[in-house]
C-alpha cells in the first residue's frame, strides 16, 4: 500500500493521477504515490490558492498563523503521534539514513519552529512583525506594510528529512499563498506537514498545496513556472538554471543553491584533552546526512603548532568515524555515489603529499594534506579532507576561489582569534560560521546563505509622510 | 641506459613471441604479466610510488589479478612511462575537452602496439575475408600524429584494404560525394564494403541518407565498425536506433555492425562479433584479460555482477599494463558486456560535489 504525498485542497484522492515511486534501503520497501497534476488541475490549484490568499491568509493575523504552524510541530515532536511514527517508519527507508539520524535530526530540526522560535525568527528580519497584519509607523515617517506574494512557489530538493518545512514555514510568515513541489528524494514531510496544519486550521490549510513533477517535463510545470509571483528555489546549479530560463521575467527568482562546508582548527584547541573531543565533534559533522548538506565539512582546515598535529587529529577523526560507523551505519551507496567515494580515494593514492587513512573497504575515509591545497569537494558519504596549515590565516585565502559555493565554517579557536578570522571568511563570502559540532544544525532564525529568509519574500507598501500629511487636508475635520 | 635498451629490446620480443601464441596458457600469461609488472615497477616512477601504497610490489604480488591497476585518469595526471618521454616514438593522446588535461601514452616502439592491432584484426574482424575496400569516416595518422585511433584506421587500411579504398574525412569535412559514389560502386559491382570509423561520424551520414531518402543494399561480406560512441561530437543515438539505422542504411545485417572498443590507454582493442543484439559480448586476444571489480573495494565481482572494468593488457607495456577505466560492465560468458559510464553521481541533498565544482571552475 502506496504512501500518498502532497497536499491537494480542493481535489479528491482519485480525482488525481499518482505516480508511484518506490523507494528500498534497510532491507525495506516503502512505495510513495506523488501527485501529479494535470494542467487543467495545476491551473486551477494556483487559481484557487492565490484567491485564498488574497482573501482569507491576508486577513489572518500571524499569531494564528504562528498558532498553527507550533500546533503542527509539536504532533511531529510527538513520538507518539501517528504521524510522527509515520515518519520515523519511512523516511529512514525512503532517504537511505539510519533510523537514529532521521529521529535526532527530525527532533533537533522540528525544535526550531515551536511558537518562541517562530517569534523570534519574526523578530530577526521584522523590527515590528505587526507590519506583516497592517500599516505600521515608519521611523523615517509615514506607514509602512509588509505583504507576501500571492502566490510563491517552492521547489524543493535533497534528500535531507524535513529540509522543505524551512521554506515552506518561510512562505506562511509572510502569509503567502504557497505551493511546494516535493523533492523526489524526501517527498513525504511536507505533505504531512501541511496536512498537519489544515488540521489545525483548515482556512490556513486551503493556503497551501504540495505537489510533484518530474522537472523539466512535467505538463504541470508550465502552468506552476507560469503563475507564481515568486520562486524560491533549491538545487544545483544547472536546475537553477535552467529553472530561471522558463520564468516570466516579472517572477522574482531566490535561489539557494548547492554549497560545500568546511571546517577550521586552531592551534590552541588541539591540546592532548581538547583534540579527542573536537575529532568527535567534527566526525559527527561529516557523518550527519552523510554531507549531503550544504553545512556538512568536506575539508578541516587544521592548524600546526598546537600539542596535537594535523596528522595525530586526522587519526583522532578516523577513529571516531570508524566508531560512529558502527552506530550510525552509512547509508548503502548507489553505484555513482560509490563511484564517487572510489574516484575520490584513488585521486588522494596519486597524490605524493597525501596520506590516506582507512581501508577501501571502510565506510569512511579521512586524507592528510600537507601542500597548500585550496577547498574542494571530498568524494562525500562520510570522505574529508584534513588540511594542515601554518596559520589560520592563511584559510580564507584557500577558500576565497570558491566564493559562489561557501556558506558554513566551523570554527573552533580562541574569542580573539575566532573573530580575526571571522572577518576574513566574512571578506570571501562565508555566511555561517558555527561551532564544531553544530555544522548541521543551523539556529533557528539563521540567514540561509546568509540571506533574509522573511524579508526577501515580502513586497512593501509605504505611505509617505507626504500623504498622511496631505490626507489630512481633506479629513472630514479639516478646518 | 645501454642496459634499459637491452632490457626493453628482451620484454619486447618477449612480448612479440607471447602474442604469436594464441595457444599460451593461463599460467604462461600469468608469468608474462608478473614479468613485464616487474619491468613497470622498475622503470615507471609514478606506477612504483602507486603500487608500493599499495603494497604490491613484484615480490609481493604472485597472481596477475593482484597486479595494481591504476585508475585511467592517472594518465591525465602522472607521466606513466618506463622511457623518457622524449624517447618515444609515438605519443598517444585522449581527445579531452577544452580545460582538461590529456591523457597520454608512450610508446618507445610501435612495433608490438601495431601487432596487437593487425593480428587482433585480421582474427576478429577480417576472419579470413579477401582485403575489402574500406571507407575511413576519421582523418589518417598524418593528419592526427597523436591519435591512437587514426592510427588504428590507418593500420587497417593499409593492411588489410583494397586499392580502392578511401579515406572520407579530410581537412574540410566528410566527403559525402565520395562516400555515396563508393556505396553505390559497390552495389553496382556486388563487391564488398567495409565502413569504418568514430561512431559519431556515422550520424551526419545517417542524417544525409535519411534526409535524400536514399537507402543501399552493400553486396554479401560488406561490415560496418564503429568506435567510441558519441562523445558530444554528435547528436547522441540510442544504440538500438543507431545499429537499426546503420542496418537500414546499408542493407546489412545488425550481426555485420561491429564495435570496437578501445583506449587511448590500451594497445589493445576489444571487439564483439556484431551487434544484433546489444549490448553485445566484447572480447580481446590472448595478451588482454578483463576484470569486474567493486570501485569502492576493487575486488573481484562474480560473473555476471555489474561493476568496472579493469583491463589487463600486456601489449600497453611502457605505461601501465593494468588499467582500473570508468566504464561499468559485467563478465559474461565469452567476454564482458560494457553497461555505459562509471559517473560520480550528484549529491542527493544540497551539497555540492566534485562533477558540479569542476564544472563551475571551467565555466
Amino acid at each position: 500500500m502506496a504512501e500518498f504525498a502532497g497536499h491537494c485542497p480542493g481535489l479528491a484522492r482519485d480525482e488525481i493521477g499518482w505516480r508511484i515511486v518506490r523507494h528500498a534501503a534497510w532491507g525495506e520497501t516503502v512505495e510513495v504515490a506523488l501527485p501529479e497534476l494535470s494542467e487543467a488541475q495545476a491551473a486551477a490549484l494556483c487559481g484557487q490558492i492565490r484567491e485564498r490568499a488574497r482573501t482569507a491568509l491576508r486577513r489572518m493575523a500571524v499569531a494564528r498563523i504562528v498558532e498553527a504552524i507550533d500546533g503542527a510541530t509539536a504532533r511531529l515532536l510527538d513520538r507518539s503521534h501517528p504521524v510522527r511514527r509515520k515518519a520515523e517508519a519511512l523516511l529512514p527507508v525512503v532517504t537511505g539514513y539510519d533510523r537514529e539520524t532521521v529521529r535526532l535530526g527530525l527532533t533537533g530540526f522540528l525544535k526550531t519552529f515551536r511558537r518562541p522560535q517562530l517569534l523570534r525568527f519574526l523578530a530577526e528580519d521584522f523590527s515590528d512583525p505587526g507590519l506583516l497584519d497592517g500599516f505600521r509607523p515608519a521611523p523615517k515617517g509615514g506607514l509602512v506594510r509588509a505583504q507576501g506574494p500571492d502566490l510563491l512557489l517552492h521547489v524543493w530538493a535533497g534528500n535531507v528529512p524535513a529540509l522543505s518545512l524551512w521554506s515552506l514555514v518561510c512562505g506562511l510568515l509572510v502569509k503567502a499563498g504557497t505551493v511546494g513541489k516535493l523533492a523526489s528524494a524526501e517527498p513525504l514531510t511536507a505533505g504531512w506537514f501541511a496536512g498537519l496544519i489544515a488540521e489545525q486550521d483548515p482556512e490556513l490549510g486551503e493556503c497551501l498545496a504540495a505537489v510533484w513533477w518530474k522537472g523539466g517535463e512535467g505538463a504541470s510545470e508550465k502552468v506552476f513556472l507560469r503563475e507564481a509571483d515568486t520562486v524560491l528555489a533549491y538545487g544545483d546549479d544547472a536546475t537553477l538554471a535552467a529553472l530561471r530560463e522558463k520564468l516570466p521575467i516579472g517572477t522574482r527568482f531566490l535561489s539557494h543553491g548547492h554549497r560545500i562546508g568546511f571546517g577550521v582548527i586552531a592551534r590552541e584547541a588541539l591540546d592532548r584533552r581538547r583534540a579527542p573531543a573536537l575529532a568527535r565533534l567534527a566526525a559527527q559533522d561529516v557523518a550527519r546526512y552523510e554531507q549531503q548538506g550544504c553545512y556538512s565539512p568536506q575539508m578541516l582546515f587544521v592548524e600546526r603548532g598546537g600539542l596535537v598535529a594535523p596528522a595525530e587529529f586526522a587519526r583522532y577523526l578516523a577513529h571516531d568515524l570508524a566508531a560512529l560507523a558502527a552506530r550510525h551505519p552509512r547509508r548503502p551507496l548507489s553505484p555513482g555515489e560509490a563511484a564517487g567515494v572510489a574516484a575520490w580515494r584513488q585521486a588522494q593514492e596519486l597524490r605524493d603529499t597525501a596520506d590516506l587513512l582507512g581501508e577501501p573497504a571502510d565506510p569512511w575515509g579521512v586524507v592528510v594534506l600537507d601542500g597548500d591545497d585550496t577547498l574542494r569537494p571530498s568524494g562525500l558519504n562520510r570522505t574529508v579532507a584534513v588540511v594542515a596549515v601554518d596559520d589560520l590565516d592563511a584559510v580564507p585565502a584557500r577558500v576565497a576561489p570558491h566564493r559562489a559555493f561557501l556558506q558554513t565554517a566551523g570554527v573552533a579557536a580562541s574569542p580573539e582569534r575566532l573573530l580575526r578570522l571571522a572577518d576574513g571568511l566574512a571578506a570571501v563570502g562565508v555566511s555561517r560560521i558555527t561551532a564544531i559540532g553544530a555544522m548541521t544544525r543551523p539556529e533557528a532564525g539563521w540567514h540561509h546563505d546568509g540571506r533574509f529568509s522573511l524579508l526577501d519574500l515580502v513586497t512593501l507598501t509605504e505611505i509617505e509622510a507626504g500623504a498622511e500629511a496631505a490626507a489630512e487636508g481633506f479629513a472630514p475635520y479639516a478646518d | 641506459m645501454a642496459a634499459e635498451t637491452t632490457e626493453r629490446a628482451e620484454i619486447v620480443g618477449a612480448l612479440l613471441d607471447f602474442l604469436a601464441r594464441p595457444s599460451a596458457t593461463d599460467a604462461e600469461f600469468e608469468a608474462m604479466a608478473l614479468r613485464v609488472f616487474a619491468h613497470q615497477f622498475r622503470h615507471n616512477e609514478p606506477y612504483r610510488r602507486f603500487a608500493l601504497r599499495r603494497g604490491r610490489t613484484p615480490l609481493a604480488v604472485r597472481r596477475w589479478r593482484d597486479i595494481p591497476a591504476v585508475p585511467i585518469k592517472a594518465f591525465k595526471d602522472l607521466i606513466l612511462s618506463c622511457c623518457p618521454p622524449e624517447a618515444a616514438e609515438r605519443v598517444f593522446m585522449t581527445s579531452g575537452t577544452t580545460g582538461d588535461a590529456r591523457g597520454r601514452s608512450y610508446h618507445p616502439t610501435m612495433a608490438v602496439w601495431d601487432r596487437s592491432m593487425r593480428d587482433n584484426f585480421r582474427d576478429r574482424v577480417m576472419r579470413g575475408r579477401a582485403p575489402i575496400r574500406m571507407g575511413i569516416l576519421f582523418p589518417d595518422d598524418e593528419a592526427l600524429p597523436n591519435s591512437s585511433l587514426a592510427r588504428y584506421l590507418t593500420l587497417a587500411r593499409r593492411e588489410f584494404g583494397t586499392a580502392g579504398s578511401a579515406g572520407l574525412v579530410g581537412p574540410s569535412g566528410l566527403d559525402l560525394a565520395g562516400l555515396l559514389t563508393a556505396l553505390a560502386d559497390a552495389e553496382a559491382a556486388g563487391e564488398p564494403y567495409a565502413l569504418l570509423g568514430a561512431s559519431y561520424a556515422f550520424v551526419p551520414v545517417l542524417d544525409a541518407l535519411a534526409a535524400s531518402g536514399r537507402r543501399f543494399a552493400l553486396p554479401e561480406g560488406s561490415f560496418v565498425l564503429d568506435t567510441g560512441g558519441f562523445k558530444g561530437r554528435s547528436r547522441e543515438l540510442d544504440p538500438d536506433a543507431f545499429y537499426d539505422g546503420l542496418s537500414a542504411a546499408f542493407g546489412i545485417a545488425r550481426s555485420a555492425c561491429l564495435n570496437m572498443y578501445g583506449m587511448t590507454e590500451l594497445s589493445t582493442q576489444f571487439y564483439d562479433d556484431g551487434n544484433a543484439v546489444y549490448p553485445s559480448v566484447k572480447s580481446g586476444p590472448h595478451w588482454i584479460r578483463s576484470r569486474v571489480v567493486d570501485p569502492l573495494t576493487g575486488e573481484d565481482l562474480p560473473a555476471g555482477e555489474r561493476g568496472v572494468l579493469v583491463h589487463h593488457d600486456l601489449a600497453h607495456f611502457n605505461a601501465v599494463s593494468a588499467i582500473l577505466t570508468e566504464d561499468a560492465g559485467e563478465i559474461v560468458p565469452g567476454g564482458f558486456r560494457l553497461l555505459g559510464r562509471v559517473d560520480g553521481e550528484a549529491s542527493k541533498g544540497c551539497s555540492v560535489a566534485v562533477a558540479e565544482f569542476l564544472a563551475a571552475a571551467r565555466a
